[in-house]
């Protein structure tokens, strides 16, 4: 019955799928000792040509034993097709083995095909290849299932060198290690001594690629539905363009992947205890975004993205103000749309209107109010404005200094400005030409800001003419 | 050995299925030390001159050259520095070798090529007839002439001659002798029959597009999934493998991407990348029934000198899971179950094999042995 079972599914595997059987392709499948299996591939071939002595099927033979070459015996294993049995049979000097390698079809022409079916039923049993094998080894234990539960502690004494929040992470992840073995520490050690170098892009690098291989170890740590999870716990401190990269194959090992062991609360968890005891400010940072992102991958990109943004635009502000400041451009800022919050925060231009004699040109410029403004001063409000007020000091000496004053929008805006941007209004303009203009003039010099003004942009010379 | 014992078991494979099947333990490793940790380096500076190497190496081989040369000579022979020497008087002097090779290509011939002279080619040996051997000792050096083959030894290594110094500056020399071996101690008897598989220069990556079948069955028949029942009990008898370098084929050193545009090769990986996969592969299968122990060779990733350091177990995240693999530095040391191994992944016998003339590999070894010196090339042409 089972016996006559396995003649079966050998039929079927040869002569229907059209496969190529081999002997380790067939303990894996039906999940026998590779003896068991080569005898069985044995006495299928023997009952087959009974049966039928027009069977077309070819048979591969391995044979080892020692040959004598050049002098020196050496033990010589080999796979050969039927004819070729006997000969090689008799070349050798004693026979440790035969037995039958593989059932085909066809015949092959190379070894190509059946390395490549080994391979392949190889690749899909990887965590236990040598579960029918005849040695076994008693040291070789994988370490996750020996080790999974000190691995908490590994990761907090792991912790103590490195700066970088990947660094952590891979330590999490890969802390898992006995403490006899040598070459895990220097594992950490050695990421460690990676994350050491100043290139902080390589590292960026080194840490995906090792990011990718040690999913397939992580993965053996991780269970699959915990597996968006995780990629956002990675993704914090990839960005968001590595991301996508990194769940598609986060996802593909899973597929791949047997074992679905301790899963993520033990690596979320170490994540605070990561923050608590290497105090590292980064780590704490990062650690209140793992705890919001744990859900869903779309919302910690979007939490993610919302964050990036919002810095974004106080950047942006801030380099606004500060260009601004110097600067008041009311008028031409109001008519454009953007950021009205802009303008408000946006000073009138420190030219003051000094009441001094005024030895030095500029200042002497600015506190001409132009006609333009007039038409645009709606806006009125109060605000602080740097504006340089010159007066003659003790010794005698002019003096210019630059001082917050307290003023309406519409008194104190800067003729200079006003006077460039009244010849020259383009409608063009937009808000970014007016960082860029304004950055002019307080580069140049309150002397130089009129000419300087003149030319809101690159095309400015065109527009006029 | 392995074949005979394997032959000793009845063969049963060629006949229908039993249901029992026999699986053999590996026999457990009974002693296993790792010495190597001299050549773990500790931190990296590339700003150490190379004599600090052979003033050291000089101190700690002069003692004993000294009772070599006493014992080979007689007690009575003189020992001396360069500095005392005398004109026409017999003595001995312990010094290390330098061979001035015309032939030996320099740095600074290569600089030369900027200036659009031909580099020198690469030869397979650089030994010239006109070498000329140059005795070093802590403070000076001497040439050397007379009865010693200039074309056998090779720099750096250390010895004491026996001779006379001329006039014209020049140290005639009537014997020489090296270190010769150190007494060995003996190894202890074993329970069973023990084999340590050495493998070496796998060459994966290679591209050839022949398949990895041999490699295949190579670990087939260690890990005993191939064989009969007797060859597989052999099998089971290996109680360590170690790759012995070059795993990776000289192929995935090609260093196209530097010479090519930067569009061609964006989104191409290096050949190594793929060869490592396999590698990682191959490995997980081995180490999952037998310890492994992997050393770098010249074309795998690490660094280029020796002593080189084992490679990163980030490379091979299936097979780090388990403890047997180790992966160690170059010149590897262990006590494997009572025997000292000590070996390299070649390159230094290939280096002195290019600066003497000495043609066999083995005999090469043998005399790396007598002058008690894995590498005595290593800083100047290493």
């Amino acid at each position: 019955m089972a016996d006559q079972l396995y003649l079966e599914n050998i039929d079927e595997f040869v002569t229907d799928q059209n496969k190529i059987v081999t002997y380790k392709w067939l303990s894996y499948t039906l999940g026998v000792h590779v003896n068991q299996a080569k005898q069985m591939l044995y006495d299928y071939v023997e009952r087959k040509r009974k049966e039928n002595s027009g069977a077309q099927l070819h048979v591969t033979y391995l044979v080892s034993g020692s040959l004598i070459q050049n002098g020196h015996s050496c033990h010589k294993v080999a796979v050969v097709r039927e004819d070729k049995l006997e000969a090689v049979k008799s070349k050798l000097a004693v026979t440790a083995s035969i037995h039958v390698y593989s059932i085909q079809k066809a015949m092959l022409k190379d070894s190509g095909p059946l390395f490549n079916t080994d391979y392949d039923i190889l690749k899909s049993n990887l965590q236990n290849c040598s579960k029918f094998s005849a040695i076994h080894c008693a040291a070789a234990v994988p370490r996750a299932a020996v080790e999974s539960s000190s691995s908490e502690k590994f990761e907090q004494s792991n912790l103590q060198v490195s700066s970088e929040t990947p660094a952590n992470n891979e330590l999490t992840t890969n802390g898992h290690s006995p403490p006899t073995s040598k070459q895990i520490f220097q594992q950490p050690k050695g990421i460690m001594g990676m994350f050491a170098s100043k290139a902080a892009s390589k590292t960026q690098d080194a840490n995906k690629e090792t990011k990718t291989e040690t999913k397939e170890v992580t993965n053996v740590f991780s269970t699959g539905n915990k597996a968006p999870g995780k990629g956002n716990v990675m993704s914090n401190f990839f960005g968001k363009a590595a991301m996508n990269k990194l769940k598609v194959n986060l996802d593909s090992e899973q597929a791949v992947k047997e074992e679905k062991i301790v899963e993520q609360p033990p690596v979320s968890v170490t994540e605070p205890k990561l923050a608590a005891p290497t105090g590292l400010k980064k780590s704490s940072k990062k650690a209140e975004p793992v705890k919001m992102q744990q859900k869903e991958k779309k919302r910690g990109k979007r939490v993610e993205l919302s964050d990036d943004e919002t810095k974004e635009t106080e950047n942006m502000k801030k380099k606004r103000r500060r260009i601004k400041l110097p600067e008041s451009d009311s008028s031409e800022d109001e008519v454009i749309p953007d950021s009205p919050g802009d303008y408000e925060a946006e000073s009138p231009s420190p030219p003051p209107p000094p009441p001094s004699p005024p030895p030095e040109p500029v200042p002497k410029t600015e506190p001409e109010p132009p006609s333009v403004k007039s038409s645009s001063g709606e806006k009125r409000k109060r605000k602080r404005v740097l504006k340089s007020k010159t007066f003659v000091d003790e010794e005698g000496c002019m003096v210019t200094e630059k001082v917050y004053e307290s003023e309406s929008c519409t008194d104190s805006e800067e003729e200079l400005k006003m006077k460039t941007s009244s010849i020259h209004r383009p409608s063009t303009m937009t808000v970014k030409k007016e960082p860029k203009e304004e950055r002019k003039g307080p580069k140049k010099g309150t002397a130089a800001l009129g000419k300087a003004n003149r030319q809101v942009s690159i095309t400015g010379f065109f527009q006029r003419k | 050995m392995f074949s005979e014992q394997a032959a000793q078991r009845a063969h049963t494979l060629l006949s229908p299925p039993s249901a029992n099947n026999a699986t053999f333990a590996r026999v457990p490793v009974s002693s296993y030390t790792n010495s190597s940790q001299p050549f773990r380096l500790g931190e990296r500076s590339f700003s150490r001159q190379y004599a600090h190497i052979y003033a050291t190496r000089l101190l700690q081989m002069r003692p004993f050259l000294v009772s070599r040369a006493k014992q080979r000579w007689g007690g009575g022979v003189q020992v001396k520095k360069l500095c005392e020497l005398q004109p026409g008087e017999k003595c001995c002097v312990v010094g290390t070798l330098f061979k001035a090779m015309p032939l030996q290509p320099s740095i600074l011939r290569e600089i030369s090529e900027e200036h659009n002279l031909l580099p020198q080619p690469p030869r397979s040996k650089y030994i010239h007839p006109d070498d000329e051997l140059v005795l070093e000792d802590e403070l000076q050096r001497i040439r050397l002439e007379g009865d010693v083959d200039a074309s056998r030894l090779v720099t750096g290594t250390v010895l004491a001659v026996l001779g006379s110094a001329r006039d014209s500056g020049k140290f005639v020399v009537e014997d020489h002798c090296f270190a010769e071996l150190a007494p060995q101690k003996p190894a202890p008897p074993l329970d069973t029959d023990r084999f340590v598989l050495l493998v070496s220069g796998l060459g994966l990556g290679g591209g050839g597009g022949e398949s990895l079948l041999g490699t295949q069955l190579l670990v087939d028949v260690v890990t005993g999934q191939l064989g009969d029942e007797g060859e597989q009990c052999s099998a089971a008898h290996v109680s360590r493998v170690i790759l012995a370098g070059n795993l990776l084929s000289h192929n995935t050193q090609s260093r196209d991407s530097i010479n090519k545009a930067k569009y061609l090769t964006k989104k191409t990986q290096a050949a190594s990348v793929e060869a490592v996969r396999m590698l990682d592969e191959i490995l997980l299968q081995l180490s999952a029934s037998v310890p492994v122990d992997v050393m770098p060779g010249e074309f795998d990733p690490t660094n280029y000198t020796l002593p080189q350091q084992p490679l990163h177990p980030c490379m091979f995240p299936l097979a780090t899971a388990y403890s047997t693999l180790q992966l160690v530095t170059n010149p590897y040391q262990a006590t494997i179950d009572g025997v000292r191994f000590l070996g390299t992944s070649g390159q230094n016998v290939s280096d002195i094999f290019r600066y003497s003339s000495m043609e066999d590999h083995l005999e090469i070894l043998e005399w790396t042995l007598r002058v008690r010196h894995i590498s005595p090339t290593a800083p100047d042409t290493l």
